[in-house]
């Protein structure tokens, strides 16, 4: 599967969960563990439709977005035994499908978020398994130009 | 049957240390104590017993017993860095509710440990049917707080000046549930 972000095509190796330093122009995500998530994560993370001047085709595509991150973690959990997770996942398509494709309103946007953040927890699970840290949005926040990056906590 | 077959089993701390997470051992007494002796008061404040008596260590890693009290550790090298411990009744009321308690090394945190030991419980908490984990937290232990809330774990009560720490200090108590995907299929009333 190619890089959401870049096109190209990555090397998703579970055993690698930092990100290679970023150089000039190299895309962040190459070499990442479950490399199309977490670029797909980001992409909707990083995007226009969580802007005070977020248009409807912005909701819209981040929908779609959304949408199409589920379906791959879920292919991503086939194989693995994480009920916790497939709990999660439950709840993030459950949250998306509360949101309503392409509606506008703090609702929906909220409903998107909440979608989101299980997607995020799925993700971590994902990594946790294969004994790697989770992922940071903030770690890759230069490469979208992010003003300013939400807090980013560990404990 | 408790699935301790998973470990050990390694992770990576965001600045790249290896720890491994494995079930607590007779022979770890030394390692928890060292562990137990650096962590802030505030943070022994649930202990019955006074965790800076060795004793007190020895005696608990002599009397193991995984149905009932599991801890998970948190390994680097010989040394503990963390502590996950899962706390169930085999029988009555509650038997289907586990207690949590993490303790993470001063020097280990905001490395992601804290998360990664609550992912840890959560999935032994499935694996063994709970319908709940519980965890109680003092409130001003903010970044476990949080983590737990970003994990799943709902605040379910706070109980003001309710707990003393070990030198007599009144502290509000933090209650978080966090439900488990087998509630739903218990729901039979």
């Amino acid at each position: 599967m190619s890089c959401p972000i870049c096109g190209r095509e990555h090397s998703s190796s579970p055993g690698r969960g930092r990100r290679t330093p970023a150089k000039e122009g190299t895309c962040p995500y190459k070499g990442v563990a479950y490399v199309e998530l977490r670029a797909g994560h980001d992409q909707i993370y990083f995007g226009r439709w969580r802007r005070m001047d977020a248009s409807s085709i912005d909701l819209r595509k981040a929908y779609r977005q959304l949408e199409r991150l589920l379906r791959e973690i879920a292919a991503a959990l086939e194989t693995e035994d994480i009920p916790a997770a497939r709990m999660d996942l439950e709840k993030a398509f459950e949250a998306l499908n509360t949101a309503g494709s392409g509606e506008e309103g703090p609702e929906s946007l909220r409903y998107m978020d909440h979608a989101l953040s299980y997607a995020h927890r799925v993700i971590g699970d994902l990594l946790h398994e294969k004994g790697l840290p989770p992922h940071s949005p903030a770690d890759f926040a230069g490469w979208y130009d992010a003003g300013e990056v939400p807090f980013r906590e560990d404990w | 049957m408790i699935p301790i077959d998973r470990y050990p089993k390694e992770i990576t701390l965001r600045d790249n240390t290896l720890v491994t997470l494995r079930p607590m051992i007779a022979g770890d007494a030394e390692s928890l104590w060292s562990f137990l002796r650096q962590l802030p008061e505030i943070d022994k404040a649930h202990f019955h017993e006074d965790v800076d008596r060795r004793e007190v260590v020895e005696r608990w890693a002599k009397a193991l017993d995984y149905d009932a009290v599991l801890p998970i550790l948190a390994m680097r090298g010989d040394c503990v860095s963390g502590s996950a411990t899962l706390y169930r009744n085999r029988t009555g009321w509650k038997q289907r509710i586990g207690i949590v308690r993490i303790l993470i090394a001063p020097d280990v945190r905001h490395l992601g440990l804290g998360t990664a030991m609550i992912r840890e419980i959560r999935h032994l908490g499935e694996k063994l049917a709970l319908n709940y984990l519980l965890a109680e937290v003092i409130e001003e232990q903010q970044a476990a707080v949080r983590a737990l809330e970003r994990m799943g774990f709902e605040k379910a009560a706070v109980y003001r000046n309710f707990v003393n720490d070990r030198k007599g200090h009144l502290h509000n108590l933090v209650v978080l549930l966090h439900p488990m995907s087998g509630l739903e299929k218990d729901r039979f009333f």
